[in-house]
């Protein structure tokens, strides 16, 4: 198995709420407004709020009533998994432009590895420069640089929109030892206890005997320690691209019909994607073979507008170039290679194969699409939401409201 | 419940659901309802309906909201002629009847 690549100088980029971000670059005006995102499962609670409707006392994990009794005029969204990831992936591959070392951390978060990059860019701070010229356009990002994840995690999180902390080289520690301990990966009620402790930065746990930190919260204890204290400087650690992934399908009998040949060509596409080697990447690039009667052959080569994990956007490109340019003659044998790829999140992973994340995008697609053509034939919204405003009422009128459904 | 939709939702245009509607009933003796007057659909008000009340199913009784402004129901869960079930209240601090889907 090929080594995977790591760099210990590392440069966060970081754009918090990047669900919440990504519904507002695609929903003119929303920023304007006190907005929440629903979680993306089935409890209809906040999941992520935006700073407007934080000020007006809203907070993730309240019931949809409670965030209106708080903010009447809160906007709220339904969540839409795949497109997000599809931001990140595209965030990552602009990101691969800089770097071949990068590491998808949750969705928003992202480290790339920068060891060697002086050379190419120079200092610290044209590297950082680089990195945010590509990610710019699109994005308000935090970024970070120091030696080591946790550090650049550390500074990213302590500068503004769209702006860099750098960390120099040896400055680690004492950078970290002004920190609040709430930098560090803790479960609450190792938050509360620390703080009861009076331990409220880096650098007083920091000063503390490792043994003594050890002893008293264990194996996570002495981690949090060895972070604190700069002692662990965990490496950005890159994937390294699969080689490209074959399935071939031969017929007994040549076939011309275009529509076994795009039977046949899912078939394959599924077959190739279900191969353990693309996990965590999306497919960048395609080449379908075809091997013709008479020994000729025909081939596509194509290159994906934006890289995916989705059979059915794979396929459309060549289908069409199927139907545009048909090989001249019965095929024989097809043979699909996906030859190159672009980093993907381990959410990406997850909502590939989250059926009912995929059947519930499809839906809203397809309710979205109905709602328009009702709106343009009627030219009214004659669609409703069944909210929940406070289902424990006695009153049957206070339980549920309705509100217009707009697509 | 309506699917969920990946739309914007205005609080500010919220509209409650099963809001009670005025209806007017008649009432026997022991102050119960007996039968229930509609207004003729196209009549703007002027032609009534009503629909004798066969059996009262159910009753109940609602207070709430004492100490800001009283709320006092008094439900009925009613069969009328023909079939139809029926959830009528009085509001016992104006008097006045209401049909809801309780």
């Amino acid at each position: 198995m090929p080594q995977r690549p790591t760099s210990s100088l590392a440069a966060c980029v970081w754009i918090p709420l990047f669900p919440l971000r990504c519904e507002e670059a695609r929903r003119e005006g929303l920023a304007t407004h006190p907005t929440a995102l629903l979680a993306p499962d089935l409890s209809r609670k906040l999941w992520q709020v935006s700073p407007l409707a934080r000020h007006a006392g809203v907070r993730p994990g309240m019931t949809v009533s409670q965030a209106i009794g708080l903010c009447p005029t809160l906007r709220l969204c339904e969540p839409d998994p795949v497109h997000y990831d599809g931001c990140f992936a595209r965030l990552l591959s602009a990101l691969n432009e800089i770097s071949p070392v990068i590491e998808a951390g949750e969705l928003g978060l992202a480290y790339v590895g920068t060891d060697g990059m002086e050379g190419i860019f120079g200092s610290p701070g044209e590297i950082v420069d680089a990195i945010e010229c590509v990610v710019r356009g699109a994005w308000c990002v935090r970024l970070g640089w120091a030696r080591g994840k946790f550090a650049s995690w550390v500074a990213a999180s302590r500068a503004k929109p769209g702006e860099a902390v750098i960390v120099s080289s040896g400055g680690e520690v004492k950078f970290l030892a002004s920190q609040p301990i709430a930098v560090l990966p803790l479960d609450p009620d190792t938050h509360r206890r620390l703080r009861q402790l009076g331990i409220r930065t880096l650098g007083v746990l920091a000063a503390l005997p490792e043994e003594a930190v050890t002893a008293q919260f264990g194996a996570v204890g002495r981690r949090l320690w060895r972070l604190a204290a700069g002692h662990t400087v965990e490496p950005v650690v890159g994937g390294v691209a699969p080689e490209p992934i074959v399935a071939a399908l031969t017929f007994f009998t040549p076939v011309g019909e275009r529509d076994l040949l795009e039977r046949a060509l899912d078939q394959l596409i599924a077959r190739a994607l279900k191969d353990p080697r693309r996990i965590g990447w999306r497919v960048q690039a395609v080449r379908l073979v075809a091997e013709v009667e008479g020994g000729r052959s025909w081939l596509a080569d194509l290159l994906l507008k934006d890289p995916t994990a989705d059979a059915a956007r794979i396929a459309a490109p060549l289908k069409t170039r199927l139907e545009q340019a048909p090989p001249a003659g019965a095929i024989t044998r097809l043979v699909l290679e996906l030859t190159a790829f672009a980093p993907g999140t381990t959410e990406l992973q997850l909502f590939a194969r989250d059926a009912v994340a995929a059947a519930r995008a499809g839906q809203r697609r397809a309710l979205e699409s109905a709602a328009r053509e009702i709106q343009l034939r009627l030219k009214r919204t004659c669609l409703y939401h069944v909210i929940e405003v406070q289902p424990w009422s006695r009153l049957p009128e206070r339980r549920y409201a309705l509100i217009d459904f707009e697509p | 419940m309506v699917a969920p939709a990946r739309a914007t939702l205005r609080a500010d245009r919220l509209r409650a659901v099963n809001e009670p509607r005025l209806v007017a009933v008649e009432l026997n003796a022991d102050g119960l309802p007996m039968a229930i007057r509609r207004s003729k659909e196209n009549s703007g008000g002027q032609e009534t309906t009503a629909a004798v009340v066969e059996a009262i199913l159910e009753s109940w009784r609602i207070d709430d909201e004492w100490w800001r402004h009283p709320i006092t129901r008094r439900y009925f869960e009613v069969l009328l002629e023909g079939g139809g079930r029926v959830v009528l209240f009085v509001d016992l601090v104006s008097g006045e009847w209401y049909v809801q889907t309780a």
